[in-house]
This record gives C-alpha cells, sequence and structure tokens, in this order.
C-alpha cells in the first residue's frame, strides 16, 4: 500500500507543477513588457508581493485571501457576537455569528481573527461547534474576550486551496495555470478554452454587462460545453464543484486587476512613453543628464503610485467586486415575462420572418438556412475594443480568436438547451462575442417565436436532406448491429 | 549455480501463483461492485464471471502441471554432472528425438479441451452479443442512445406522451427527446437495452462491474443490452485509448426501479422544457 501512496503523493505534484513544462507560477500579461521596469515590479508587487509586502494575490501554491474580493476563500467565516462562558476568566467558549458557512466546522480547524485585538497572534483550534447555540469552542481559551464583530475565519483558505487541487487536476491542461487559457493542450482546440482573465463568460444567466452567477459557472463544469472541447465533469461531488467555481473566479478577478493595472500605468510609465518624456524634459533643459530625468520620473511615478494612483486602485477593486457580488443578487437572472410561446406552426413562422428580417437581422450571421454562413462571415469587422478594423474578414470575439456564428442546423447549444437558456442566449446575447443582445429589440413573445424556429431548425434541415427517410440511416448496418426501433414518426408537439 | 537456474526458475511461477491467489484480498480482483461482494453485478455478467474462472481453472491446471514437469526435468537435470566423467552410470543426461505418441497427446488433449470451451460459451456469447438472441424484454427497442465523444458520453433518451410515459426511441432525433451528459439512467430489476454510437473515434463502452464492455464504432450503431438486479450507480467508463483525454470520459450508470426511473425522466423533461417562468400558484 506504501506504494499507491507514494504515486498518489508524486501525482499530486505533478497536478501543481502541471503538465508540460508548466510551472506552479502565475504568468503575466504579455502586455506588462511593454512598461519600465520599475512599473512592472510594482504591478508584480500588488499582485504577488514580494520581499516586503503581501501581494493581493499571491502564488499559486501560495496564494493570498483578500477581503476585499467576494470570492469563498475559508471554511467559515463569522464576527463574533457576544460572551457565552460564565464571563469570568479565560474565555473558551464563543458565541459567533457566522457570515458564511462553506464547509462544516469541526475539531481541530484553525481559527484565525482577521479583525480586532488578536490579529497576527498564534490562533486557537476549534474544539467543537454547536451550529443550534451559535457556540465555537475554542482552545487555547482567549484571556480577554474579543470585541463584539470581530472577524475570524476557521479553516482559512481551505476552499481555495481546495479548489487549487482540483483545479490543477481537470482544468489547468487547457485553461492554464494563470487561466489565460494557455494551457498545454490549448493550441490543438478549437474554439480555444476560455481566458478567464477579462473577467467575461459567454453564456450565463445575467443581463449583458452583469458578471457571471456561481451558478452559470457551476452549471458549465457540469454539463460542459456541447460542440466544444470544453468537457463536462457531472461527477465531481457538490463540494468540489464549489471551490473550483471560487477558483475560477479568484483567477478572474485576478486577471482583470492585473489587466486595469497595466492600462493604469501604460500612459505615462511605458517604455515608449518614458523615453518621450526624457526627451522633451531634456530639449527644455539642455544641461539635464539622461539617468537624472529619468530619476525625476521614478521619482513622479513612486509619488503618483503612493496617492491618486492607490485611490483610483480602491475604487476600482471595490468597484469591481461590487459588480461580482451585484450578479450574485436573485434579481440579477434574467427570467422570460411571458412563458414560452407554445411552439407551433404559425408561432415557427413568426420566428422565420422575424430571423430573415430587418430588425433581428439573425440570418446575416447566421445565414438564411442557419448554416452560420451568413453575409457578415465575408465581412472586414471592426475590434470593438480598438475600433480598428480586423486585417482577416469574418468574426471575433473580444479575446481575439476568430469564431463563427453557430450552424443552427447541427441543433447543439453551447450555453444549454433548456427554453430558458435559447432565451437567455437571445435575450442578452453570448458575452464577449458578437452574438448579440435582443433584450431590448425585441419583446419577449418575439424571442419565443425565435426560439420555437431555432430550435426547429435542424429537423427543418433533416426534412430537405434528400432521400433521408430517418429510419434507413442504419440498415447498412451489419445485422447483430442494425437498430429495430422501426420507423421515424414524426412526433406531434 | 545448477541449483540456482533450478530454484530461480521455480521461485517465478510460484509467486506468480502466491500473488494470483492473495490478489483478491488486496482488492487487485475484479472491481467490488454495489454489493461489495466482487461479484458482477448482472446475470450475464455471473455467467461471463463462470466462464472466466472455468478457463482460469484450466490454465492454472495446466500452468501449475507444465511448471512441475519443468521444475523437475531441472532438478534431475542439475543433480547429473556436466562431464561423462564424473558421471556415475546411469546418471548421464540423455538425448531425445521426441516422441510421436506424446506429441499427438499435447495437441489433442488441448485442441479438445479449446473446442470445449469454443461450443461451451457459445449460448453466453449469443445471448450478450447476436441480437436475436437478445431476452425478449428488450426486443421492444433500445431506452437510451449513448453516443461517445471525445471526452464524454452524451445521452439521449425519448421524450414523453401526454400521460407523462416514455415514447420509443426514435433512431433520429426527435423534437422531444430528452438529454443527459455523462450521466445514464436506466430501469433496474429488467433487461434494458441501449445504442451505443460514436460522434468521431472509436471508442469502447465499458461496465466493468456489470461485465459490459463493447466498442463504439464510428458509422455503427450498436445495440447493447445489460440487466441489473439491484438499483445503484456503477461506472461507465472508456475502454478504448481514444485521444489524449481519454481518461476524461468516467461517467456513470444509475439504475432504479421502473416507477422510479419514469419519474427521473419526468423530471428530466420538467428541466429541459423549463421555459424560466415560475409556475403561478394555483
Ligand atoms: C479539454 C480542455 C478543457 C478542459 C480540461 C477544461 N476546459 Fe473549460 N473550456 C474549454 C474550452 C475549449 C472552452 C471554451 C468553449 C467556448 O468558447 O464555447 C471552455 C470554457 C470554459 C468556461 C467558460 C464558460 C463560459 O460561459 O464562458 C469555464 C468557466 C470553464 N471552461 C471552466 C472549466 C473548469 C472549471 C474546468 C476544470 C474542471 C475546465 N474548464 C476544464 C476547454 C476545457
Ligand atoms: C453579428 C452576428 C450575429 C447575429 C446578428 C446573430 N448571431 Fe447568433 N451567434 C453569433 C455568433 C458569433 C455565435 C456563436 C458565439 C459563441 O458561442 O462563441 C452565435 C450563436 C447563436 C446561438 C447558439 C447559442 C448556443 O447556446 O450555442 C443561437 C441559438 C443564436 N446565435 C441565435 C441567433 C438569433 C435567433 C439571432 C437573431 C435574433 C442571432 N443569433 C443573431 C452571431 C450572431
Ligand atoms: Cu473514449
Amino acid at each position: 500500500m506504501r506504494v499507491g501512496l507514494l504515486i498518489i503523493g508524486a501525482a499530486a505534484l505533478a497536478a501543481v507543477v502541471g503538465c508540460g513544462g508548466q510551472r506552479a507560477e502565475f504568468k503575466s500579461r504579455e502586455d506588462l513588457s511593454d512598461l519600465i521596469p520599475e512599473a512592472q515590479a510594482h504591478v508584480r508587487q500588488v499582485l504577488d508581493g514580494d520581499d516586503e509586502h503581501v501581494g493581493h494575490f499571491g502564488s499559486p501554491l501560495n496564494s493570498i485571501a483578500w477581503e476585499r474580493l467576494p470570492v469563498r476563500f475559508h471554511g467559515a467565516v463569522g464576527v463574533f457576537a457576544e460572551n457565552a462562558g460564565d464571563g469570568s476568566g479565560a474565555l473558551t467558549k464563543l458565541k459567533v455569528t457566522l457570515a458564511e458557512l462553506n464547509r462544516p466546522i469541526e475539531p481541530g480547524q484553525e481559527l484565525v481573527w482577521v479583525s480586532g485585538k488578536y490579529v497576527g497572534q498564534p490562533s486557537p483550534h476549534v474544539v467543537s461547534y454547536d451550529s443550534k447555540t451559535n457556540t465555537v469552542e475554542i482552545k487555547p481559551a482567549v484571556s480577554v474576550p474579543p470585541d463584539a464583530g470581530d472577524r475570524f475565519a476557521v479553516a482559512p483558505g481551505a476552499v481555495l486551496k481546495h479548489g487549487r487541487m482540483l483545479y490543477a487536476e481537470h482544468c489547468q491542461h487547457c485553461h492554464g495555470v494563470t487561466g489565460d487559457g494557455g494551457g498545454p493542450t490549448a493550441k490543438y482546440l478549437n474554439p480555444k478554452p476560455r481566458d478567464y482573465r477579462l473577467g467575461k463568460f459567454k453564456f450565463t444567466s445575467t443581463a449583458t454587462p452583469a458578471r457571471a452567477r456561481r451558478e452559470d459557472l457551476a452549471r458549465i463544469i457540469e454539463d460542459g460545453i456541447p460542440g466544444t472541447y470544453m468537457p463536462s465533469f457531472k461527477l465531481l461531488e457538490p463540494e468540489e464543484s464549489q471551490a473550483i467555481v471560487e477558483y475560477v473566479r479568484w483567477l478572474a478577478m485576478r486577471g482583470e486587476i492585473e489587466f486595469k493595472l497595466v492600462q493604469s500605468l501604460k500612459n505615462d510609465y511605458s517604455i515608449e512613453a518614458v523615453e518621450s518624456t526624457i526627451e522633451s524634459a531634456r530639449k527644455a533643459d539642455e544641461g539635464l543628464s539622461n539617468s537624472a530625468a529619468r530619476e525625476q520620473i521614478i521619482a513622479e511615478m513612486q509619488e503618483y503610485l503612493a496617492g491618486d494612483w492607490l485611490e483610483e486602485f480602491n475604487d476600482d477593486t471595490k468597484f469591481q467586486s461590487e459588480q461580482w457580488r451585484n450578479a450574485e443578487q436573485p434579481d440579477a437572472v434574467v427570467l422570460p415575462k411571458v412563458a414560452r410561446v407554445p411552439d407551433t406552426p404559425e408561432s415557427r413562422a413568426r420566428g422565420r420572418k422575424l430571423y430573415l428580417g430587418q430588425r433581428a437581422k439573425c440570418a446575416t450571421c447566421h445565414g438564411e438556412s442557419g448554416l452560420g454562413d451568413g453575409s457578415q462571415t465575408l465581412a472586414v469587422q471592426k475590434n470593438p475594443m480598438t475600433n480598428e478594423d480586423y486585417d482577416t474578414p469574418g468574426l471575433f470575439d473580444d479575446w481575439g480568436n476568430p469564431l463563427k456564428p453557430r450552424n443552427l442546423t447541427r441543433g447543439i447549444y453551447r450555453g444549454g438547451r433548456r427554453p430558458v437558456d435559447l432565451y437567455r442566449r437571445i435575450h442578452v446575447g453570448i458575452k464577449g462575442t458578437p452574438m448579440p443582445a435582443f433584450g431590448t429589440v425585441l419583446k419577449d413573445e418575439e424571442i419565443w417565436d425565435l426560439v420555437n424556429y431555432v430550435t426547429h431548425v435542424p429537423f427543418e434541415a433533416r426534412e430537405r436532406r434528400p432521400g433521408d427517410g430517418g429510419a434507413e440511416s442504419g440498415a447498412d448496418a451489419p445485422k447483430v448491429a442494425a437498430s429495430k426501433s422501426g420507423p421515424s414518426l414524426q412526433v406531434a408537439n | 549455480m545448477k541449483r540456482f537456474w533450478c530454484l530461480f526458475f521455480m521461485f517465478w511461477p510460484i509467486t506468480a501463483v502466491i500473488v494470483c491467489w492473495l490478489a483478491p484480498g488486496w482488492n487487485w480482483w475484479f472491481p467490488q461492485g454495489p454489493a461489495g461482494d466482487g461479484l458482477a453485478s448482472s446475470p450475464l455478467g455471473r455467467r461471463i464471471d463462470d466462464l472466466f474462472y472455468m478457463i482460469l481453472v484450466i490454465t492454472s491446471i495446466t500452468f501449475v502441471g507444465t511448471q512441475v514437469a519443468l521444475g523437475y526435468v531441472l532438478f534431475t537435470g542439475a543433480r547429473r554432472g556436466d562431464q561423462p566423467a564424473d558421471a556415475e552410470e546411469g546418471e548421464k543426461a540423455w538425448y531425445t528425438h521426441g516422441s510421436h505418441n506424446l506429441e499427438v497427446m499435447w495437441s489433442i488433449v488441448p485442441a479438445g479441451i479449446l473446442l470445449f470451451i469454443a461450443l461451451y460459451q457459445m449460448d453466453v456469447w449469443a445471448e450478450y452479443r447476436v441480437r436475436n438472441e437478445f431476452p425478449k424484454q428488450v426486443q421492444s427497442g433500445p431506452l437510451a442512445e449513448v453516443t461517445a465523444r471525445q471526452f464524454e458520453w452524451r445521452i439521449r433518451y425519448p421524450g414523453l406522451d401526454e400521460e407523462g410515459n416514455p415514447l420509443p426511441l426514435m433512431a433520429e432525433p426527435q423534437p422531444t427527446d430528452l438529454y443527459t451528459v455523462n450521466d445514464l439512467h436506466l430501469p433496474s430489476g429488467k433487461p434494458v437495452m441501449i445504442n451505443l454510437r460514436s460522434a468521431d473515434v472509436q471508442h469502447s463502452f465499458f461496465l466493468p462491474e456489470l461485465r459490459v464492455k463493447q466498442d463504439a464504432v464510428p458509422g455503427l450503431v450498436i445495440p447493447v443490452w445489460f440487466e441489473t438486479k439491484k438499483s445503484a450507480n456503477y461506472a461507465l467508463l472508456c475502454a478504448e485509448l481514444c485521444g489524449w483525454g481519454h481518461y476524461k470520459m468516467k461517467a456513470r450508470l444509475v439504475t432504479q426501479p421502473e416507477e422510479e426511473w419514469r419519474g427521473w425522466l419526468r423530471d428530466l423533461h420538467a428541466e429541459q422544457t423549463d421555459d424560466g417562468v415560475p409556475e403561478q400558484a394555483e
């Protein structure tokens, strides 16, 4: 049995380190290297930390739980409510109010104070937890009771660590250590694995500008994305899926913040910008040496970083966290206001008309017969981020990958095949792709007509296929293998 | 030195026999299955196991017999000298050009055994693989279509009629069909049949606890039937190296009593026709 353990240990290590020579560290964005070294160092310090500073994210093997982020890092989080002991002497029983209970609180888990007078003190361990009275018994006892409202975390980082292990095992070879969609298998895949760093996910239940909900990501992990290489992880336990979702969100938030950091320094502190600033400074003052001019710029930068920049950074990250939080609100879910219009030939005909019409213009992308070959696939498009034309004709997503409008005759729906999924695809669009949101253009009834039409396209296409009666498809198979399910009958609906 | 080789060649077969003997205790044998007894979870699987054990007994007897004979020859040979000079009278190695009678014997006996196995397993094979020999209950048609795809199992179920009973599964997808991925639900306690297909390369539909293994071949629709006595979760794996993500093709087979299965299908139907509008309370 010892051999089995050894192998498991080695495999787990390999999983963390990753295959294909991936290292267990976060890769920086490529455009980081456009900045001057001092600015680069600052970005790294903010994200990963350095010898003197704790970063906001750390490294994959030494991650930091930054409280500002709406990520469920810990086994449980709560605040001290009041003294539950007899009030005299050392206190072992703490009455608490839990804000998050992600994992059961069990004896032996660490309890870390994250605010109040015990921050940074050696942390006690849980002896028992009574969920009825919300009392945690700890050891060693605290001599002076904490103040009401002091926050603590039980099993610190347990969820994130679990998520990291599972992510390394199941996802990393495609989505990459950093979540940049650059794992070793990624280069063989089309479409590319998602780069989480834009903070954008395609198939969500939220409105167009809103973030993804936890349940959207969990659903993707459970069911996969049909028609792509994103596999289904149906057999994961709910706890495992939850941990991966938190890790993916954490990587997405890290990516977004990194992007903003680089953006915030790009204008003034890119290598190019600094060179031209030095040049103009030296033009103005003949006696100024190159290095003196540079030093002056660096000094200015440090001042900026300690002042306005920091304020902006705080505002930005708070705003970003708020957006992730908002997506979790119950009212963030997009739901149709009217029930699905009955799937009748009339409804489909109305849908077909909209599909071809000028208001929805579906056919300009998806093609008249739904093959995904509409006229827009041949036109040169504009990049919505830079407002410049793409080099090659056809559609692109926000990650810069070329993509085709879906071939609707195949009946494969990546975002799910429930009517409500298709309603949402048309209502809020597919985020990060040219597939537009029609929620403001079309009425709910019209969207349902379109859903009825779109879901019927594969069957229409089949009816048109010459010589295909449906039942014959298995006829040339050998006798043992012949399917005897009888003639295909068109089921009324 | 001769003694050494003698011992060396005897060590390995003895080790092999001991390891095989102990293997079930180390869980190196058949999967335990939901009953935890290591027996096949399907009646046909039991009969396949019986065949396996019968062959194991025959080969074990043969193996032990030939190894004992080998040991005997080595051992007696080792006692004899190399040189005629140091060989005592009658102890010299002897040479033979073979025995016609022996050769006839060890050709006919194994041939007879093989023929016996071939005939003996015929009805199990037929029941497992030949459509006309399938149990009557599955002749009415498959309950689901399982399509292997790099790297997952996509499953298509028939839809429901107005009363909520499953419709027959058509060869081609229907608008009413229901879908799951990596999650095959079927009734327990009776033979059930699925149609197996592949969307890309060759895969293999493997239910180790039921002893079912059937390749999924692109372009073919292959019926596979099995029966679980016990309602439980079983492993469904791919047993054909189908690409780099082969190991990801891990799914589950859930068998449940017929009524419960129908209920599950109705739940699936409700989920997949969900239009997101909350039911109005009546
Ligand atoms: C075989 C490669 C592969 C593996 C392994 C993989 N993915 Fe993906 N994933 C993809 C591809 C490809 C896409 C993009 C599909 C698309 O754009 O339609 C994707 C997309 C996603 C998305 C984006 C969904 C959306 O709405 O935009 C999420 C989230 C995701 N994967 C999470 C995971 C997680 C978590 C794991 C591990 C449990 C994982 N993936 C494993 C290939 C993979
Ligand atoms: C500007 C081009 C464009 C227009 C206009 C457009 N689509 Fe799309 N559509 C796309 C692209 C691109 C995708 C694929 C996005 C992806 O998954 O990466 C897509 C995907 C889809 C999907 C697949 C959803 C899924 O879950 O797989 C459906 C359904 C769809 N479109 C319906 C429509 C309908 C209906 C209309 C008109 C109301 C429409 N589209 C208009 C570009 C377009
Ligand atoms: Cu396979």
